[in-house]
C-alpha cells in the first residue's frame, strides 16, 4: 500500500536520512524502531509531507505521491498521529476530534466516528469540553489517536506514541493500537520502545544514523544483535569488552 | 456631583460609543490573533469607508443602507487583497506593523487630498431622531449601531465555534502544519477572514460617518483606544472585544461626566498598561 | 572594530556646519538644516535602544515631549536660563525612561509588538496628564519671552547651533555605543535574547542603559525644539508624528548602524520639504508611506544594511595569526581533580503537566568527561537547560561550589563559568562569526576586556578550525561548522564546566571522529565536560563516567561499559514486552 523508495531527506543542509526504503502492505502493522537521533521522526514527517523529500519517491497504492502536500495526502486517506501529540491545545477535546474529520469524505461519518472514538476512550467523553492542553499526557495521546481515527484513514502513521508517558499508560496506548489494527487499518508505527513495538508488529525496520540497519519479520530481528547495538552502542548480551 | 439623569445619560452614551469601539476593534483583533498580523491600515480603511459613506449619502443623496451595501463588500475584497500581499511576501508579525503603517499614511493622504482636512458632517433629515425612554434620550442610529455590533460579534463568535471553517481557522492559527495534515486550507481561510475583518472595519466606518464629524486626524487619534480595547478584550475573542469596548466606553463617559472630558484617555491607557504589564500572557 | 574614520568625519562635518551661519545663507536654509538636525537627533536617539536591541518603542514622543515641557515650564514659568533647562530636560526624560524601563523590562513576555503598544500607551497617558495639570493646562505654553544667548548675532543661529550640537551628540553616542560592549550586548539581545543571557549578557541592565541614553538625548532635543517653535501645545508635541517618523527614518536608513538614522532623517526631511508647498504636501505624504512599504518589503535592513551586505561580498581580510602558540589552559585553579564540581540535589521540574525532572541527584567531578544519556523524553536537555539557568527548577538545589544555581539568574550562572552549547545551534545571525565568539569572551566567565576578548575569540576560532570564516555571517556555515562555532563560543567564556548538548547529532562519521578528538583536547586542558548524546558508540568511546536518566530520574551511574549492561538501563532503552 505504502512504498517508500530510497528517499533522502535533509534539514536544511544537514542530511538526516539516506537511501531509506520501506513497504507497508494493506492491513499490516509495520514498526520502525531505532535509537533517538536515528531519523525515525524525520522519516514519518517526510512521508506525511511535512518535510520535503530530496531524492527517491513515495508511492501510495501504486501512484506517485512524492511532494503532493499534506492536505492532498490527507484526502487520500492517510492520517497522522504526530510525535508529541501536537494537539490544538486551546481548543476543546471534542473540537480537536472534529478537526480530524475535516476532510469531506470523513465529515459525513462525523457522528459515527465520534461514537467509535468515545467507545475506545471513554474518559474523553467525560472531558469533551475541556481544553485539550489541560489533559494529562496519556489522555492527550488518546485525543491525538482519536483525532486521526476521525479521518477514517486507510493508513495510520503513528509517531512515538509512548513518548513522555508513564509505563502503565503506555500499555493502554499500545492495546488501543492493537485494537485499531484488528479493525483492518494499516499502520506504520514509529517507536523508540523497541520491545513493545516488536511485540505488536509483524515486520519491522531498524533505523540507525539515518539508514536502515536491519529489517525483516520481528521474530528474526529479536534474535539478532542489531537492535541492541543500535540502542546501546554495543552488543550488551555479549561478554563485556576489556575496560579502558 | 452630576445628577442621576446626567449620569444615566452619560452611561448610555458610553454604552453606545462602546459599541462602536467594539465593532472597530473586532476586525483588528481577529486579524491579529488568527492571521498573526497587526493591521494598522484597519483604521485608515475604516475612515475611508466613513468618507465614502459621507460622499454617497451626503453628496450623492443615496440611502444609508444602500451605501453600506455598496461599500462593505468592496472592502471585503480589499481586505483579501491585503492578505494576499502579506502571504506573497511572507511578512512577519512585526514587519506587518510597519507595512500597514505605510498603507495608513497613503490612505490618509488620499483622503485628505480628495476631501481636504475640513470637517465633514452628514446632515441627516430622517434617521437622526431620538427616542425618549423616561428622562433619557436614546439616539436611534446609535442604538441601531449597538444592535448591529452585538449581532456581528455574536455571529462571528458562533462562526468560530460552531462551524467547520471557524474551527479550522482556529486550529490553523495554532499549528498550521498539523491542521494542513488534516486537510485545512489555510490560505483560503486567511483570505476570507482578512476580507471579513476589513469589511467589519468598513461597517464601523459607515456608522461613524452617520454619527460623528469626520476629519483625517481621527485616524490616528482612534488607534490608541482601539488597541486598548483589543488587548483588554483578549485577542481573537469577539465577545471579549465587545465587552472591553463597552467597559472602556462607559468608564470614559463616566470619567468625562465626573471630571473634565480631557481626562478620559487616561482610563483606557492606564488599563492597557496595567494589563500589558501584569498579564502579558493574554496574547 | 575601532575604526577612526567615523568619528573624524563626524567632527569635521560638525565643525563645517557650525561655521555655516557665518556665510549668512538665506533663513530658509538655517531652518531646514535645523529641522534636519532635530530629526537626526531624535531618530538616532531612538535607534540606540530600538534599532540596536530590537525593542521597537512607539513612545519616543513621550520622552521628547517630557523634554519639551521641562524646558517650557522651567524657562517660561520659572525663568531659568535657557541653557540650563536643557540638561534638566534630558534628565527628566531619562528618569521617565528609567521608570518605564525598570518595570517593563522585568516582564519576560513583553517583547516585540507588546513593547511597542505599551510605549504608545505611555505617550497618551503622559499627554493626558500634561494637558490636565498646570504643566500645560490646555492653552499651551508661550516661550517667546525667553531670553536666548545670541551667537553669531541672531537667536535663530543659536538655535541652529544647539540643534547641531544635539545631533552631533546623538550620533557620537550612537557610534560609541555601537563600538562598545553595550552595543554588542544590544545586538546579541536583538538576535536572540535568551541565548545572550545564557552567555552572560546582563540583558536587563543593557536595555535600561540604552533606554536612558536614548531618552536623555530625546529630552534635550525636545528642549531645544521648544525654543524653536516658541509656542508648545500638547496636541502638537504628543502627536503621532514623532514616534512614527523616527521609526520610519531609522528603518529606511538602516537600524543597526550608527549612521543609518542620519541618512534616513536627511532623506525624509528633504522629501517632506520638497513637498511642503501647496498641492504637493498631501500626495507627498503618500509617497513617504509608499517608500516605507517598499523598504520593508525589499530592503528590510535599510540603506546602511544593504551597503554593509555589499561590502561583505568582498573576500574577508585574512585574520591575523592566532595569538601565541601556548595552548590555553581552561579552568585554571578550579580545585583538585575528582573533587565534586557540581552537585544536583533532588531537582524537580514540572511543566505543562509533564514531570520533566522528578528528583535528579547527580555529581559532576572536576576534570572528568561525564556522559549523560537516556531515552527520548528522559529529561537530559531539560536538565542542561536548568543547570544553565534557562529554566528554574521547582524544588531542589544545584550547587556549584557554594552557589546554588537554582536561585541564580542565567547571566550570573554564565559568569560563574558554566558554558553550554545548544542542541540546534543558535548563533546570533546578524553578528559575524568572530563577534559571536567575542560576546562569550566579553560576558562569560572570563569577563575579559575588549582587546583581550577579541584575542581570545580569534584563538578559539582557530582551535576549532573556523579561523578563515571569522568575518562571515553564521548562516554561511554548514551544520558541522555551526556546531563548532557553538563550541568555540562555549570555550571563549573561559568555563570551568562545559555542557555539550547533542553536539554530534547530524554529523557524518568522519565529522564525529573529528569532534571527539577536539572534545578530548578540551578536557585535557582542564575543562570539565558534561556530554549529552544519543550516539552511544561515541559515548562509550569518550566518557569517563556515565549517568543514565529515565523519566526524569537517574537510574544508573558508573563506568560506561558496565552501566550499559545493567538491566534497568537495557529495559529503559529497549522497553519491556508485555504479553
Amino acid at each position: 500500500m505504502l512504498e517508500v523508495q530510497k528517499i533522502d531527506v535533509a534539514y536544511g543542509d544537514a542530511p538526516a536520512l539516506w537511501d531509506v526504503s520501506l513497504v507497508v502492505g494493506r492491513g499490516e502493522l509495520v514498526a520502525v524502531v531505532g535509537p533517538n537521533g536515528a531519523g525515525k521522526t524525520t522519516l514519518v514527517n517526510a512521508i506525511a509531507q511535512l518535510l520535503p523529500i530530496r531524492g527517491g519517491r513515495l508511492r501510495l497504492d501504486g501512484s506517485d505521491v512524492t511532494g503532493i502536500g499534506a492536505r492532498d495526502l490527507c484526502q487520500r486517506g492517510v492520517a497522522l498521529v504526530p510525535e508529541g501529540r501536537r494537539l490544538f491545545a486551546s481548543m476543546t477535546v471534542e473540537e480537536n476530534l472534529e478537526l480530524g474529520c475535516y476532510r469531506r469524505e470523513a465529515r459525513r461519518f462525523h457522528d459515527e466516528s465520534l461514537a467509535r472514538v468515545y467507545g475506545l476512550f471513554p474518559i474523553l467523553r467525560e472531558r469533551r469540553r475541556q481544553p485539550a492542553g489541560t489533559l494529562s499526557g496519556g489522555q492527550q495521546q488518546m485525543v491525538s489517536i482519536g483525532r486521526a481515527l476521525m479521518a477514517r484513514p486507510r493508513l495510520l502513521l503513528i509517531d512515538e506514541p509512548s513518548l513522555g508517558l508513564a509505563p502503565s499508560v503506555t500499555q493502554q496506548v499500545f492495546d488501543v493500537i492493537r485494537a485499531i489494527h484488528g479493525e483492518g487499518v494499516s499502520i506504520l508505527l514509529i517507536e523508540q520502545n523497541a520491545a513493545q513495538a516488536l511485540a505488536l508488529a509483524e515486520r519491522a525496520y531498524v533505523l540507525e544514523g539515518g539508514r536502515v540497519a536491519a529489517d525483516g519479520p520481528t521474530v528474526e530481528l529479536l534474535a539478532q544483535p542489531h537492535i541492541r547495538i543500535a540502542y546501546l552502542g554495543e552488543d550488551v548480551d555479549a561478554p563485556p569488552a576489556a575496560s579502558r | 456631583m452630576p445628577s442621576a439623569t446626567l449620569l444615566a445619560q452619560s452611561l448610555l452614551s458610553g454604552i453606545f460609543i462602546g459599541g462602536l469601539y467594539g465593532l472597530m476593534g473586532l476586525g483588528l483583533s481577529l486579524f491579529w490573533r488568527y492571521l498573526r498580523l497587526i493591521n494598522l491600515a484597519h483604521f485608515a480603511l475604516a475612515f475611508l469607508a466613513a468618507y465614502l459613506t459621507y460622499q454617497f449619502v451626503g453628496v450623492l443623496g443615496w440611502h444609508p443602507v444602500v451605501a453600506i451595501i455598496a461599500i462593505v463588500p468592496a472592502f471585503f475584497v480589499i481586505g483579501a487583497a491585503i492578505q494576499a500581499l502579506f502571504l506573497r511576501f511572507a511578512i512577519s508579525e512585526f514587519a506587518s506593523l510597519l507595512v500597514t503603517f505605510g498603507m495608513t499614511v497613503i490612505v490618509e493622504s488620499l483622503i485628505q487630498w480628495y476631501w481636504t482636512a475640513d470637517f465633514r458632517r452628514l446632515e441627516l433629515g430622517h434617521d437622526g431622531g431620538s427616542l425618549r425612554v423616561g428622562p433619557l434620550f436614546v439616539p436611534v442610529t446609535e442604538a441601531l449601531l449597538l444592535v448591529v455590533t452585538t449581532v456581528v460579534c455574536a455571529a462571528t463568535w458562533a462562526w468560530l465555534h460552531f462551524t467547520y471553517a471557524g474551527k479550522a481557522l482556529r486550529a490553523s492559527a495554532e499549528d498550521r502544519d498539523i491542521a494542513a495534515a488534516f486537510g485545512v486550507d489555510h490560505r483560503r481561510l486567511a483570505l476570507v477572514l482578512a476580507g471579513a475583518c476589513v469589511a467589519y472595519a468598513a461597517l464601523a466606518g459607515a456608522f461613524f460617518a452617520l454619527i460623528f464629524t469626520l476629519t483625517p486626524a481621527q485616524i490616528f487619534a482612534w488607534m490608541g483606544v482601539i488597541f486598548a480595547v483589543v488587548i483588554l478584550g483578549g485577542l481573537g475573542n469577539p465577545l471579549g472585544v465587545l465587552a472591553a469596548g463597552l467597559a472602556i466606553g462607559v468608564s470614559e463617559a463616566l470619567t468625562m461626566a465626573v471630571t473634565a472630558p480631557t481626562w478620559a484617555p487616561l482610563v483606557s491607557f492606564s488599563l492597557l498598561i496595567l494589563v500589558l504589564v501584569l498579564r502579558p500572557s493574554r496574547l | 572594530m575601532r575604526r577612526r574614520s567615523g568619528p573624524i568625519a563626524l567632527v569635521a562635518a560638525t565643525a563645517a556646519l557650525a561655521l555655516l551661519p557665518l556665510l549668512r545663507p538665506p533663513a530658509f536654509y538655517e531652518s531646514f538644516l535645523y529641522l534636519t538636525f532635530l530629526w537626526i537627533a531624535l531618530a538616532t536617539s531612538w535607534n540606540i535602544l530600538s534599532g540596536y536591541s530590537g525593542y521597537f518603542s512607539f513612545g519616543h514622543g513621550a520622552f521628547y515631549g517630557a523634554g519639551v515641557y521641562t524646558t517650557a515650564a522651567l524657562a517660561a514659568r520659572f525663568e531659568v536660563p535657557f541653557v540650563w533647562t536643557l540638561p534638566a530636560a534630558g534628565l527628566v526624560a531619562a528618569l521617565l525612561g528609567f521608570a518605564v524601563g525598570a518595570v517593563v523590562f522585568r516582564v519576560r513576555r513583553l517583547r516585540g509588538e507588546l513593547f511597542a503598544l505599551l510605549t504608545l500607551a505611555v505617550t497618551f497617558v503622559l499627554a493626558t496628564v500634561v494637558l490636565n495639570t498646570p504643566i500645560d493646562g490646555g492653552p499651551g505654553v508661550f516661550l517667546s519671552g525667553v531670553a536666548v544667548p545670541k551667537v553669531y548675532g541672531t537667536t535663530a543661529s543659536t538655535i541652529y547651533l544647539f540643534g547641531l550640537g544635539a545631533a552631533a551628540a546623538a550620533v557620537a553616542a550612537a557610534w560609541a555605543v555601537q563600538h562598545s560592549r553595550l552595543g554588542l550586548a544590544l545586538f546579541a539581545i536583538s538576535d536572540d535574547e535568551d541565548a545572550a543571557q545564557v552567555m552572560g549578557v546582563p540583558a536587563y541592565r543593557a536595555k535600561l542603559a540604552a533606554l536612558c541614553i536614548s531618552c536623555f538625548l530625546a529630552g534635550v532635543a525636545g528642549g531645544i525644539h521648544a525654543l524653536f517653535v516658541t509656542y508648545v501645545t500638547v496636541a502638537e508635541t504628543f502627536s503621532i508624528t514623532v514616534p512614527l517618523f523616527v521609526i520610519l527614518m531609522s528603518v529606511v536608513g538602516g537600524a543597526r548602524h550608527w549612521l543609518g538614522p542620519t541618512l534616513g532623517a536627511v532623506f525624509i526631511t528633504a522629501l517632506t520639504y520638497a513637498f511642503v508647498g501647496g498641492e504637493w504636501a498631501v500626495p507627498g505624504r503618500a509617497v513617504i508611506g509608499l517608500i516605507l512599504i517598499l523598504v520593508i518589503l525589499f530592503l528590510p535592513h535599510g540603506a546602511m544594511g544593504f551597503a554593509a551586505r555589499r561590502a561583505h561580498r568582498r573576500p574577508p581580510r585574512l585574520v591575523a595569526a592566532s595569538a601565541g602558540a601556548n595552548p590555553r589552559r581552561l579552568a585554571v585553579g578550579s580545585g583538585p581533580r575528582d573533587a565534586v564540581l557540581l552537585r544536583c540535589n533532588d531537582v524537580h521540574l514540572t511543566f505543562r503537566g509533564v514531570r520533566a525532572l522528578a528528583g535528579v541527584n547527580l555529581d559532576v567531578r572536576a576534570g572528568e568527561i561525564l556522559g549523560l544519556v537516556g531515552p527520548n523524553g528522559s529529561g537530559k536537555s531539560t536538565l542542561v537547560n536548568t543547570i544553565s539557568g534557562y529554566y528554574r527548577p521547582d524544588t531542589g538545589r544545584i550547587l556549584l561550589g557554594q552557589t546554588d544555581l537554582a536561585a541564580t539568574a542565567a547571566h550570573r550562572i554564565a559568569h560563574l563559568g558554566v558554558a553550554r552549547t545548544f542542541q540546534i545551534p543558535r548563533p546570533f545571525p546578524r553578528l559575524t562569526v568572530l563577534d559571536n565568539v567575542a560576546v562569550a569572551a566579553l560576558f562569560g566567565g572570563g569577563r575579559l576586556d575588549w582587546v583581550a576578548a577579541q584575542r581570545e575569540a580569534r584563538y578559539w576560532l582557530d582551535f576549532v578550525g573556523l579561523a578563515k570564516h571569522a568575518l562571515a555571517p553564521p548562516l554561511e556555515l554548514n551544520l558541522h561548522q555551526r556546531k563548532f562555532l557553538e563550541l568555540a563560543r562555549a570555550l571563549a567564556s573561559v568555563p570551568q564546566l562545559v555542557l555539550l548538548d547533542e553536539v554530534l547529532s547530524g554529523l557524518t562519521p568522519a565529522e564525529v571522529t573529528n569532534a571527539l578528538a577536539l572534545i578530548r583536547e578540551i578536557n585535557a586542558r582542564g575543562a570539565t565536560i558534561v556530554f549529552i548524546e544519543h550516539n552511544m558508540r561515541a559515548v562509550l568511546a569518550l566518557t569517563h563516567r556515565l549517568v543514565v536518566l529515565n523519566h526524569g530520574q537517574v537510574i544508573a551511574e558508573g563506568a560506561p561499559h558496565s552501566v550499559v549492561r545493567q538491566p534497568a538501563v537495557v529495559t529503559a532503552y529497549l522497553g519491556t514486552a508485555h504479553a
